[in-house]
């Protein structure tokens, strides 16, 4: 493979870990806004978004793509492809990771809540001092698996025009009518991304435990 | 008003779980300074008092004053309002409570569950709460835990952690559901302890016990109830050696 081949790919990757990046910041504090207005049962708001995450869950992720660059337009949300990949790949991750949060807060201890109440604590107070600092920690594996998700969503976006990793290892095959090493390359950056997430959430739950005994609360 | 206020009155409560009357007609007051236990068969609404009194438990009809102020609900009869929020939260810092299950806050330390509602609640300095949280946890024996985390701790441990996290918030009164019905029997007595320490301090108390030894030894008051009703309201030794009514007697003989 020449060099300029490998830039392209490499290119690409860059568009990947962007990508994933900032939908990764967007989606996970989003999926944990749409799960506490669920659990709160806020009025109209909570079964709205009841009807959002069972769309977007049951919606293949190509097609939610092509449904927010092509659609939206016509209800006055144009955007470039760039943009429109960054707000598909946050509405599903979304999605998905509000049913973590909403159960993280489901299942949350009564009692816990109660003390805290009792101690004349904000509900505000209680969820960011006492409730989000456990619910994070014990629910970092199906956090971090729907961002490895997420990542592993990123080629759909092609669909739209915007060339990551996969697209432009097939632009490379194409071009060279040699599939095969382009191809091999994407599939070391994909492992070398999904390695550092997983490398990235052990530490953290290494850290964890060495204080709590253990990752759950 | 506060001054000659009971530090607790509570008034007319009644409560219904979907159109079961959990307590009828509830009227008390508890003095400061004193210890009152309230005994009673399981399912005689005495936790739910307990958890009445501040607030947890909202009573259908009624009032509760703690010190002479309205907790729950502003203004009288008809015209009582709930209280919002806000002043539901400063109302119940006067009052803290002991939990069943020492309801501990698993990712804080033991001077993190101290410090945490004085401070975030309360708004003291840091270290002043700290200090003063240092101090608590010597006096219930366990100063050298401060630094560690709750599921490193006894049964019994945990309880006087959450009995220390009460203290820290100086309220006028504690509250304490069945402290010592989750603990294995030979880690009631530490707990019991530090119960008798504080009542001999002249804390005002409220428990909801079983044991009945530790009642009739520590209480100034002994609360009997039965049924959502509160049957009999006597010394220690009234009660425990000439019951008035026949429930109470019955309830003796059985346990």
């Amino acid at each position: 493979m020449t060099w300029p081949a490998i830039r392209t790919i490499l290119d690409g990757a860059v568009v990947t870990a962007a990508l994933a990046a900032v939908s990764i910041l967007l989606s996970l504090p989003l999926g944990l806004l749409v799960a506490l207005l669920r659990w709160r049962r806020v009025p109209v708001v909570s079964g709205l978004l009841a009807t959002f995450v069972s769309v977007v869950r049951a919606t293949p992720f190509v097609t939610l793509v092509l449904f927010v660059y092509f659609i939206l337009p016509s209800a006055g949300l144009e955007l470039n492809p760039v943009p429109a990949a960054i707000l598909a790949l946050t509405l599903n991750t979304a999605a998905f990771s509000s049913e973590i949060w909403r159960s993280a807060l489901q299942t949350f201890p009564l009692d816990q809540r109660e003390a805290a109440m009792a101690f004349g604590m904000s509900e505000a107070g209680t969820f960011t001092r006492i409730v989000f600092p456990q619910i994070w920690r014990a629910n970092l594996g199906p956090l971090v698996s729907e961002v490895t998700i997420l990542l592993k969503c990123t080629p759909a976006v092609a669909v739209i025009g915007v060339v990551e990793i996969t697209r432009a290892a097939s632009r490379v095959g194409a071009e060279t009518y040699e599939p095969l090493p382009p191809f091999l390359v994407a599939t070391l950056i994909y492992t070398a991304l999904i390695a550092a997430i997983v490398r990235g959430q052990r530490v953290v739950e290494r850290r964890i435990a060495r204080r709590f005994g253990s990752v759950s609360p | 008003m506060a001054e000659n206020a009971p530090a607790i009155s509570v008034r007319g409560v009644c409560k219904d779980f979907g159109g079961f009357e959990v307590l009828r007609d509830i009227d008390l007051d508890i003095a400061t300074g004193t210890t009152t236990c309230i005994l009673g068969p399981s399912g005689s609404g005495k936790s739910t008092l307990l958890r009445c009194l501040n607030w947890l438990e909202e009573p259908s009809v009624g009032s509760i004053r703690i010190d002479g102020k309205p907790i729950g609900r502003t203004g009288e009869g008809k015209a009582a309002k709930p209280m919002d929020r806000r002043e539901l939260a400063a109302a119940r810092t006067r009052i803290a409570m002991v939990f069943q299950h020492f309801a501990l806050w698993p990712h804080l330390t033991v001077l993190g569950n101290v410090t945490e509602a004085p401070v975030h609640v309360l708004g003291r300095p840091r270290r002043e709460a700290e200090e003063e949280g240092r101090a608590i946890l010597a006096r219930v024996g366990l100063a050298e835990k401060a630094d560690m985390y709750p599921h490193t701790l006894s049964g019994g441990q945990k309880q006087r952690v959450a009995i220390s996290r009460a203290l820290a918030m100086t309220p006028r009164v504690i509250l304490f559901d069945e402290p010592t019905s989750a603990l294995d029997p030979e880690m009631v007595g530490e707990v019991l302890g530090v119960i008798r320490e504080l009542a001999r301090e002249g804390l005002t108390m409220v428990i909801v016990t079983h044991e009945m030894s530790f009642a009739r030894d520590v209480a100034d008051t002994i609360v009997f109830m039965e049924g959502g009703c509160i049957r009999e309201v006597a010394t220690p030794h009234d009660f425990f050696t000439a019951p008035r009514s026949d429930r109470a007697k019955g309830f003796l003989f059985r346990s």
